[in-house]
This record gives C-alpha cells, structure tokens and sequence, in this order.
C-alpha cells in the first residue's frame, strides 16, 4: 500500500467509525469527560488491529528473542538504544528550561559512551545518575498545551498515547541521531529501528501479559494507566509542586463508607 | 553546655519521632513481613499464595475499594453480589501478585515521609529501590487498631482508578451486571491458574 492509499483509507476509517455519543445526563456526561476519549470507536478499532499484529508478529519475534538472545547481553541492546536517545532528551530538557534534568542527561550519555563502552554499559545508573527522559509531548505541555493534551488516541503498533503527545513521538523521532547518522543507510537504519522495538516489546512483555491476563476490559485499562503514568511525567516538568492541591493520583473517595 | 544538651535532647526526640512514624511503620512492617515470610520464605508457591491471601485481605480496606471500582453499581447490588465480587477480585489478584513473587531480586523499600489527605487518610511516599528507581505512594485510612490500605500509587498510576476505569468498560457492555463481572475475574482466575501449570 503506498503512501497515499494509507492517509485516504486513514481518513476513511475515521468517518467510517464515528465519534463516541456524547451523554446527556450529568452523571454520565462527568464520566464521559473525565474518559474523555470521543473517538473510542476509532481507537478501539486500531486496537484491535495492534492485537492481531502483536499476536501474529510482533510478541512472537520479541519471545523468540528472549529465547535465544540471554538477559546480560539484552541488557546491552536495551543500554545502547536508551544512550543513543539521550541527545533527543537533552535538547527535549533544554527546551523545558528543566536545566537539572539537562545536566543528569549530558552526564549520562558522556559516562555511558565513553566509560561505558558506546553505551553498551549502563556506568551512569551505578553511579546514581538519574534518568529523566525528556521528551517533545512534555515541551508542549510546558510551552502551554498542558492537562492530557486532547483526547486520547490509540497509534497503531505504538500504543496509547495523546493528540500531543502522538505528535511528540513524532517529532522525537524525526530528531532522534540514528536517522541523521544513517541517511545514507537507510537499510541499515530500519533494522536497527526494528532491534529497538522488539528490544521494547520485550521489556514489556510481563507488564503487558499480566494487564491482558487480568483486566476484563484491556483497552479501558490501557488508556488509564497510559493516562494517568503521562500525567506524573508531564507534572514533573510543570514543576507543580502547591502543597494544597489534590494529587493528580487521588482517586475521589469522598462519598466511601469505612467500617471499623 | 546546657543549650547544648538541650538541643541535642531535641534533636534526639525529633529523631525518634520521625523514625517511629505510625503510618511508615505500618507499610515497613507489612512489606518486611510479607518479604521474609511469604516471597523470599522456602513455602511451596501454593503455601505462599494461602499465606499472602491472609496478608492481603487483613491489610486492604476491601469494602471501601470495592465500593470506589464499581461505584454505582455497587449501590444497586445485593450484599451477596458485593461479597461475590470482593471474594473472585481478591482471588485473581493474589494469584497475579504471587505469580510474581520469583522476580524479586531483594530489591529495598525506602521510605520518604508522609502527607496528610482528606478524611484522616496518610500517603505514605516511598520508592523501591532498582536500575531505574520506582516510585510507590500508599495511601492509607486509620482503623480501629492501626490503618487500612485504600489504595496504591505506582509511577502516577492509581491501582483503585485503574480497576474502576477497567470493572467501568465492562460493566457498560455487560448490562451494570455485578453478577457478569465476577464470573468474568472468576474465569480470568482459572484461566490464569492452568495457564501457568503449562509453563
């Protein structure tokens, strides 16, 4: 399918499947706020294709590489892919004027590739250099477009995510070195794009098997946990620390009956 | 040299109280308990599961959780559906939690403070200690003896919002039928249980 038959059967798909029916009765109509997730039919449509993909390709091959590849050398793969995504945090860090989180991400990818070998080592955890992560979804929500960042959308193979931050992913992809590094070896480039993602599917397996396993409605749960794990990220680097403000995490218990 | 004694007996009491915070010392008891003598104990997995059902239904506030995941529902149901519920809910979570007690590799719990929140109820801001460190937050109501836990913040993810998003969908395309919903995490249970005795 080229280019153009995937945008015109795209938007073929979105008029096809609708909009969620906004409710009428106040109670409902919070809840439906809340979810606020108006093109449910859509992306429980993408969904349900991500499952038939993850079942027949995308699970099998992480398994297999879990099977043949033991976990001190998928430790490397795992370290190397998240070094080489360090300047995209930088410039992400910089971006949000969140210098401290600058200097841990220039720290690291300094310590890791070179102490630790292109990457490969993770010299830079050991030492108690932290994380963060940055990314272009949480500049936006910085530069003004906070709270969920539009109604929740479900991208194909990638998962839950926002209008905002869908357009983040894009747009940290686009930046990420390996793409500019490989102009010329795009070959090169897509297969190592592919490590990454079975690499990342890999990690995930037991979180997501567990998820499936247990929840009686997988999608729901998904784009709660999605949600709810992007607000802390995005409050991170808000710095919204008004100490009588309720969390973002606290679940409305106001009306529970305690007994004892 | 009296102010200075004075001080140091002030520091001194500041100090016990902080280490002997009821809330912190509820969650550290628990956790340490349930790691010495359930995950990392020599028990067969079945022992385990027994042991850490006991666990789990004494320390959470079963009732009020169950009345937050099914919200309305809840008010429309019998008693014996409530209990029919909270009996299947409490089975298969055990059963995902023990499922994963071999991935514990003696990881340490510390524990950073505490926060008031409304109606009496603690959060108790701890973070497991790994490679990439995990943020957990407990949130608490006093009981009669001690507390109870209503609920458990992992990385921003609330555990009590997660099933009610969840127990929410389903219950929607199932008719509000409390009843389905069991039978639905009964299923999930046993399905769950000879899954596992494959592997």
């Amino acid at each position: 399918m080229g280019k153009k038959k995937f945008v015109l059967f795209f938007c073929l798909f979105v008029l096809l499947s609708g909009c969620a029916t906004r409710p009428t009765d106040p109670e409902e109509l919070k809840i439906y706020e809340e979810i606020n997730d108006p093109l449910e039919p859509m992306n429980r449509g993408i969904h349900a294709f991500n499952q038939v993909a993850d079942k027949a390709i995308l699970k099998p091959v992480a398994k297999g590489y879990r099977a043949a590849v033991p976990a001190f050398y998928r430790g490397w793969v795992n370290n190397f892919f998240d070094n080489l995504s360090q300047p995209v945090h930088l410039l992400n860090a910089l971006l949000q004027g969140q210098f401290k989180d600058a200097g841990a991400t220039l720290g690291r990818f300094v310590t890791n590739t070179t102490f630790g070998f292109f990457g490969l080592f993770d010299v830079a955890s050991e030492m108690g250099i932290r994380n963060p992560g940055n990314d272009f979804g949480q500049t936006l929500a910085k530069w003004g477009w906070d709270g969920d960042g539009g109604p929740f959308l479900m991208l194909p193979i990638l998962g839950p995510s926002s209008i905002r931050d869908g357009i983040g992913t894009g747009v940290d992809a686009v930046a990420h070195p390996l793409g500019w590094a490989l102009w010329n070896e795009q070959e090169l480039h897509y297969g190592l794009v592919g490590l990454d993602g079975v690499s990342t599917r890999e990690r995930a397996m037991d979180l997501l098997d567990d998820l499936e396993k247990t929840s009686t409605d997988y999608y729901a749960t998904l784009r709660t946990m999605s949600r709810q794990n992007r607000r802390k990220k995005i409050n991170e680097v808000l710095n919204k620390q008004e100490p009588d403000e309720k969390p973002d995490y606290e679940a409305d218990f106001s009306d529970i009956e305690w007994e004892d | 040299m009296k102010k200075l004694v004075l001080f140091l007996a002030m520091l001194l009491t500041a100090m016990t109280v902080k280490a002997e915070d009821p809330a912190i010392n509820f969650v550290d008891g628990l956790t340490d308990k349930i790691l010495a003598e359930v995950v990392t104990a020599q028990k067969t997995q079945d022992e385990k599961e027994r042991l850490f059902h006991d666990a789990f239904t004494e320390a959470v506030d079963l009732k009020g959780v169950g009345q937050f995941v099914l919200g309305t529902a809840w008010k429309k149901s019998s008693e014996e559906e409530r209990n029919g519920f909270l009996n299947a809910f409490t089975d298969l979570t055990v059963k995902t939690w023990a499922d994963r007690f071999n991935m514990y590799t003696g990881q340490q719990i510390v524990f950073q403070g505490t926060r008031n929140a409304e109606r009496g109820q603690i959060y108790v801001d701890s973070v497991i200690q790994d490679k990439q460190p995990v943020e957990v937050i407990w949130r608490l109501r006093p009981s009669k003896e001690s507390y109870k836990i209503v609920d458990i913040v992992v990385e921003g993810v609330s555990m009590a919002s997660t099933y009610r998003n969840d127990y929410r969908a389903f219950l929607q395309q199932n008719g509000n039928s409390v009843q389905a919903l069991t039978d639905e995490l009964a299923r999930k249970s046993r399905e769950f249980k000879s899954e596992n005795k494959n592997n």
